[in-house]
């Protein structure tokens, strides 16, 4: 059971419109490294964790990314939403207009539609979290080319701060790898 | 708020020791201090020895131009810290200095989302919510609106 919270993880305010960085920031929320597919890869490993530790920590892991998969949504939403159809043409963005409006879609930097091939499962407890510590770094590395490619200011303090969550995330999963390969689990 | 009594406490000097004992595994992280929850949170990471910049690149800051904002920060950072030591405990359920932190900012956590939420509105369905319509919950601005 999930209870929403009517409050962002870290606050957004994008002041400046970028359909550029819109249409880029998008593999965070339904790339194959995005926020989508950690939340669900996550919350979908949990029922064959072999002890409590693995269950809590990609319930709690996994509810986590779910709070980012908003911070990213909402950061789209706004960079999107006072654009011209001229703007939005210019960015290349009208193939998008034409199925979606303006509304979100998970897709990545290409245009990729989100797959449920990002959940990567195995039902192995170490295999998956090597698999999560992967997920994390790889996150991380995208949250660096992002950051790479903007310079406002409103932009780049969530991709910071969510590039610090990776980190934090990869080490709790490793020392249960650690624990779990130690202990036989 | 002012969190000097934690700045100086080490809450990780017996870690390794205590969670050999309690849990018999091989824990292997060194001896560190945690930053205070509003440090913490501008940053995106509660413990000092994980936290590591990109490039020269620094957190950028809460901005607040209110007394809401301002608010809405003292539930944020206390929330952060909370989920930082749950992650942690998680893992070491047997480390009481860390339940024992995370305890603290639990319940400071619960006095600043109530006053929050007496102010400016339910944070969630179950809060303090006003008894009168119209129905509180949906009243204001959602999240990802400016």
């Amino acid at each position: 059971m999930w209870k929403y919270e009517k409050r962002l993880q870290y606050p957004i305010n994008i002041k400046t419109k970028d359909l550029r960085l819109a249409k880029i920031l998008v593999t965070q929320y339904g790339g194959s490294n995005g926020e989508l597919a950690a939340a669900f890869r996550y919350l979908n490993q949990r029922y064959t964790m072999p002890d409590n530790r693995g269950k809590a920590l990609l319930t709690d892991i996994g509810t986590e990314e779910l709070a980012h998969v908003e911070m990213i949504s909402t950061m789209i939403y706004q960079l999107i939403k006072d654009a011209s159809l001229e703007e939005i043409k210019e960015a290349g963005l009208d193939s998008h207009y034409a199925e979606h409006g303006k509304a979100l879609y998970p897709t990545d930097a290409n245009g990729v539609p989100f797959t449920v091939m990002y959940f990567a499962t195995t039902g192995d407890p170490k295999a998956d979290l090597m698999e999560d510590m992967a997920a994390e770094q790889k996150a991380r590395a995208v949250y660096e080319n992002l950051i790479d490619l903007t310079n406002d200011p409103d932009v780049l303090g969530p991709l910071l701060w969510l590039r610090q969550r990776e980190i934090v995330h990869f080490q709790r999963f490793k020392e249960l790898y650690e624990m779990y390969k130690q202990e036989g689990l | 708020m002012n969190y000097d009594m934690f700045d100086e406490m080490n809450y990780f000097t017996n870690l390794n020791e205590n969670n050999f004992q309690n849990n018999n595994n091989n824990m292997n992280i060194s001896p560190t201090t945690l930053f205070n929850p509003y440090e913490g949170y501008v940053k995106g990471n509660l413990f000092k020895n994980l936290y590591e910049t990109y490039k020269n690149f620094k957190p950028k800051g809460i901005s607040i131009t209110n007394e809401r904002d301002e608010m809405l920060l003292n539930v944020n950072q206390l929330s952060f810290a909370r989920h930082e030591l749950n992650l942690l405990l998680d893992v070491y359920p047997n480390n009481t200095e860390a339940l024992n932190l995370f305890n603290r900012y639990l319940e400071m956590e619960k006095t600043e989302t109530k006053n929050y939420e007496r102010r400016y509105g339910p944070l969630t369905i179950t809060g303090e919510i006003d008894t009168n319509t119209p129905f509180a919950w949906e009243n204001d601005k959602w999240p990802w609106e400016i």
